[in-house]
């Protein structure tokens, strides 16, 4: 089992922000999916976010980093809406990793701490976290499904953003993944971050809360 | 590395890397425009004369024909998402992203035009003036073809969504590029003023449809 202590890249300070969600109702498709949300993740918290399929898991997170308007309520990063906030507090992980499947992870990622303004140092060490390393240069087209996820995952981390949305990150993980995924996100909350993620799995993060999805209908 | 930089590095990385760089729409010219004269007849006369539009047209084509991946990948892969959280300016992004596919993948346009026009008789100053326009076109050519792209990203046969949208859009650049290779070869004055015509279309082109492709992008998302 990997210990938070292991990951530890050298980065800038995180910072911190709440996250309140209050009255939030979302729909798709003229079906009505989210009723009268309300949360408040504050730094260090984690939730997990669970039901079956078609509650509205993914919507949901899509709508806090702004790429669907909720049909009322309200989303705040501190004072500030999604749509001015997402990009300089969420780390995001979709449905899709994000990976170019003629693109070595190395490449891959020091794109993306060009792109967000993050050092190229942390790179090694968060794959090291994610036990990925080796694989550093080797095609996405040639990697597992799960060595795409823990990619992904080392991306989401490098962009050093307090808030975590995370869309079923365990799902193609094996028991390894998980624990190294569970001692990312540990690491990430020591840090002042904060982590929502939406998983079918029992995924055990100490003192996260859970959310069932099911009962907000 | 800037941020721009490094997403027209990373384009023009991506398409040498896995789309076989120039090759696809360099080939598809060079067929189009071998197999046109199999069609037109042998006459030396005419096939001079419709040499410089011929390249306008094919050249066109060629552009529309890798139209389809631009942005669909990224909608397919879930770059897109992260593309519009990455803290830089959607337009901008966009902007360098289309000029880095198309500084890899259409750099050969201008070089086979003009020398694909002089194989069907036109004199070299002409065929190099004819070039000179594709050079000129492929900045609104290939934002255009873009925002076609992104605006059909995801969904199923996006071929024929993308041909409806872009080509009505492309005629002002294609008649001013043409043009300016046509009326070389007829020894008018006005060929220089083509070639301007098609510059202004590109740069206006430049400063606009960036918009557009980062609302058609924001909006294929919802």
């Amino acid at each position: 089992m990997q210990s938070a202590t292991e990951i530890a890249p050298d980065m800038p300070a995180l910072a911190t922000e709440t996250l309140r969600v209050s009255g939030l109702s979302l729909a798709r498709g003229g079906i009505e999916l989210v009723r009268d949300f309300s949360l408040e993740l504050s730094p260090g918290d984690a939730v997990l976010m669970s039901g079956p399929n078609g509650t509205g898991k993914t919507t949901l997170l899509r709508a806090l980093a702004g790429f669907i308007r909720p049909d009322a309520g309200e989303i705040r990063f501190g004072d500030l809406p999604p749509g001015e906030a997402a990009a300089d507090y969420l780390g995001w992980l979709g449905h899709a990793d994000g990976l170019k499947h003629n693109e070595t992870p190395r490449s891959a990622l020091r794109f993306w701490a060009d792109l967000t303004g993050q050092s190229r140092k942390a790179i090694l060490p968060l794959m090291r976290g994610m036990a990925v390393e080796s694989l550093i240069d080797r095609p996405a087209s040639r990697l597992s499904r799960g060595q795409q996820r823990r990619t992904a995952l080392v991306r989401v981390a490098l962009s050093n953003r307090p808030i975590w949305l995370l869309d079923e990150p365990a799902g193609p993980l094996d028991g390894g993944g998980r624990a190294r995924l569970a001692a990312l996100v540990a690491w990430h909350r020591a840090r002042g971050g904060s982590v929502i993620a939406a998983t079918h799995q029992l995924l055990d993060w100490p003192e996260a809360k859970r959310i069932d999805l099911g009962a907000h209908r | 590395m800037n941020a721009l930089g490094a997403v027209f590095a990373r384009e023009a990385r991506l398409a040498w890397s896995g789309g076989g760089g120039a090759a696809g729409p360099a080939a598809f010219f060079l067929a189009a425009i071998t197999l046109a004269p199999l069609a037109i007849g042998p006459a030396a006369d005419l096939l001079s004369a419709v040499g410089p539009g011929i390249m306008g047209f094919a050249a066109l084509l060629s552009v529309l024909q890798s139209a389809d991946r631009l942005f669909g990948d990224d909608h397919g892969d879930g770059t897109a998402e992260l593309y519009l959280l990455s803290g830089v300016s959607p337009a901008w992004l966009v902007l360098a992203k289309v000029m880095g596919q198309a500084a890899a993948t259409l750099w050969p346009l201008p070089v086979i035009g003009c020398l694909g026009a002089m194989m069907y008789g036109v004199p070299v100053q002409p065929a190099l003036i004819g070039a000179l326009a594709l050079l000129a076109a492929i900045p609104a050519l290939s934002l255009i073809a873009g925002f076609a792209g992104a605006l059909a990203a995801g969904i199923r046969r996006s071929g024929l969504l993308i041909a409806l949208i872009a080509t009505p859009m492309m005629v002002p650049v294609l008649i001013f590029a043409a043009g300016a290779g046509r009326t070389a070869f007829e020894g008018d004055e006005r060929a220089v003023a083509n070639l301007l015509f098609t510059l202004a279309v590109s740069l206006g082109t430049t400063a606009l449809a960036p918009f557009g492709i980062a609302a058609a992008i924001r909006s294929r998302l919802g």
